[in-house]
């Protein structure tokens, strides 16, 4: 990579701040080149627990791929496999099929209206399935909040000694009006999250996530103003908890389920709408009200304009916090808490607005 | 809270009031308090139609074998993702978006076979002599024929004949199945004359083929194989988030990791002073003459 270190001690100069003392290192005389190949460790290796494939298998969990299917396996099975290492029982594939075909469209919802917007670009269709899942956050899509939130409440009334309804009481006092809390107003009309209960307890996989959920609701209408019931995460996200998937399992097979009719809706956009150009969509002055237009003030005026930013006391970033949340955009009004994603996602509030 | 639709568009794919959701026709609830499968629900989303039993099962067969292939790019992208411990659906999402133009490329053998499909109709040939000419159209051309070989599998995708078979074997094999037998027996031939080595039709041969057959689009299809691999590389993807270290890099490890320093071959350009600003003008000049920095550009 050649040898700059020779000519780096001829010339002393040093460059900018590189020079200073309390740097952790010499910066004038760090090596050049790439660190050699580590001998000491293993090499390099994809591991995994799920898959493995060779030139002529492809396997899941000890399963070969194609020997499933050959053996009338399906999709439904495979995630099961995949996700829990388990062939299901014929109840429990029933009941996966179930929870999915309900997951699969949800109209102009988020995730299709994301795919269109990207199939206006003119892109892949695999770009816009993609950005649909990115839709699933942690308000519309709540799936691992809602599951890691119950399996902590669960786990905590076990500890405790509560009964299931304390549990619920105690989860709805704190979190009622939480997106991931399974009960809200959106499905009071539409029969689809009860009947997906009913349909669990007629298959018999109906366990106590269910059960645990509908002492959610119950303690949710009594704690509530106004009428709650079961909704389509809490009564997805309470099924296939029962059908043995993890929070985050379910996150990812809801995302990627809906993923399809987000295909569906890419198809559509392009079929009767088009492409979009550059520059072409306006957006009318009568949406913005962000500061009135005002003249560009030249460079020499600059330094007497400016405002610098810098704050040097705690009071004065008090005052400087709450001017600048005025700003819409600025950011300055969200405020995230902060946790250790590395193991688990998904189980706090983010982007939680003051 | 507003239950308005983030912006308008006339659609036929599906809609939903307080009290329902229905999709091209079929309240959501219902198709699945009657025991349709998540598969019969594909064929309503894409074809607004419900499906023959057989049609059922080779799609439920084409989604399964497709669903999981270990290490392929999609997975890798989705593993690699998770090493800077993004939200989940960030590293699902681009285990999706991986599928381009060589992985898993639906959509373009779709067109393909409808390209050259539509030429033996208009031209009266039959579906064998147009394989030939498609066949002698990519190779003449030295360009890969679509649905032909796959670098890991290189004695024949396992997955591939299985899905021909499955077809016929469920008698949903029609036009396309035929015409991408046809166009695998004349590369095999081809191939065979050139004395060149076999290669074996891969998923995407066999798998779009048996899809087109049950009446999906090129770009449906290419939704349905693609998104399907999206549910393994979730699990691949949580796999490395629970028990894998961020960042994937520590030398603490046993094992050297995906991202650690040693591993980075370095190919560019020789390490060289960076030249101060007084000395930028005439060094950026003589850089830009001498022209040699072009053989890096990409």
């Amino acid at each position: 990579m050649g040898d700059l270190m020779d000519e780096k001690v001829k010339d002393k100069k040093v460059i900018g701040n590189l020079g200073d003392p309390g740097l952790p290192y010499d910066y004038s005389n760090r090596p050049y080149g790439t660190e050699p190949l580590d001998s000491k460790r293993a090499p390099f290796q994809w591991v995994s627990e799920v898959a493995y494939k060779n030139r002529y298998r492809i396997v899941t969990r000890g399963y070969d791929t194609t020997e499933l299917m050959e053996q009338g396996y399906g999709l439904t099975d495979v995630l099961f496999i995949n996700f829990q290492s388990r062939i299901p029982s014929i109840e429990e594939n029933q009941m996966l099929n179930y929870v999915m075909i309900l997951a699969l469209e949800d109209g102009l919802s988020m995730p299709a209206m994301l795919s269109r917007i990207v199939a206006s670009s003119k892109t892949f269709l695999t770009q816009a399935c993609g950005t649909s899942i990115l839709a699933f956050g942690h308000a519309y899509g709540a799936y691992s909040a809602f599951g890691n939130r119950q399996l902590e409440a669960l786990e905590k009334a076990e500890a405790d000694g509560q009964s299931l309804q304390e549990a619920a009481e105690a989860l709805v006092a704190a979190k009622l009006d939480d997106e991931a809390l399974g009960v809200s107003s959106l499905m009071l009309k539409d029969p689809a999250a009860k009947r997906m209960f009913a349909r669990a307890e007629k298959l018999g996989v109906a366990g106590k996530h269910i059960a645990f959920t509908q002492a959610i609701v119950k303690a949710a209408q009594a704690a509530s103003d106004t009428p709650v019931d079961v909704d389509m995460l809490g009564a997805t996200g309470a099924t296939m908890m029962d059908l043995g998937f993890t929070p985050e399992a379910i996150w990812s097979v809801i995302a990627v389920t809906r993923s399809y009719g987000a295909g569906a809706h890419f198809i559509e956009e392009v079929e009767r709408e088009g492409y979009s150009r550059t520059g072409q969509h306006l957006t009318p002055e009568s949406l913005y009200d962000g500061p009135a237009e005002r003249p560009v003030p030249s460079l020499k005026d600059r330094d007497k304009l400016a405002k610098p930013a810098k704050i040097t006391s705690p009071d004065e970033w008090k005052v400087a916090m709450e001017a600048r949340k005025k700003l819409y955009g600025s950011g300055y009004s969200i405020v995230e808490e902060i946790h250790d994603p590395s193991k688990k996602t998904g189980t706090h509030s983010h982007g939680k607005k003051l | 809270m507003s239950r308005e639709p983030f912006f308008e568009r006339k659609t036929s794919i599906a809609f939903k009031t307080e009290e329902k959701t229905v999709l091209r026709g079929y309240n959501l609830s219902d198709l699945a308090e009657e025991g349709y499968s998540f598969c019969d629900a594909i064929f309503v989303l894409f074809q607004g139609r419900i499906p023959a039993e057989a049609e059922e099962q080779m799609l439920s067969y084409e989604m399964g074998s497709f669903l999981e292939h270990s290490m392929s790019p999609s997975a890798g992208s989705a593993i690699a993702v998770t090493a800077g411990r993004p939200n989940l659906p960030t590293a699902v999402a681009a285990g999706v978006m991986t599928f381009g133009g060589v992985h898993g490329p639906g959509a373009a053998h779709g067109y393909m076979m409808n390209k050259y499909i539509g030429r033996a109709q208009r031209e009266g040939k039959s579906l064998d002599e147009m394989a030939k000419i498609l066949v002698d159209d990519y190779m003449d051309a030295e360009m890969p024929v679509m649905g032909m070989g796959q670098p890991q599998h290189r004695d024949g995708d396992p997955r591939a004949e299985p899905i021909h078979l499955k077809q016929e074997e469920l008698e949903t094999h029609g036009v396309y199945h035929e015409f991408q037998r046809a166009v695998e027996k004349h590369f095999h031939a081809r191939r065979k004359r050139e004395g060149k080595a076999y290669v074996g039709v891969n998923v995407v041969g066999a798998g779009n083929a048996a899809l087109s057959d049950l009446g999906f689009a090129p770009n449906a299809a290419w939704c349905v194989g693609s998104v399907s691999r999206g549910y393994s590389c979730a699990v691949h993807a949580i796999f490395a988030m629970k028990k894998g270290r961020a960042w994937a890099a520590s030398s603490a490890e046993p094992m050297v990791q995906m991202l650690d320093l040693s591993m980075i071959k370095y190919i560019g350009p020789e390490d060289r002073k960076v030249p101060s600003q007084e000395e930028r003008a005439e060094y950026a000049a003589a850089q830009k003459e001498s022209g040699d920095y072009k053989k890096w550009v990409i």
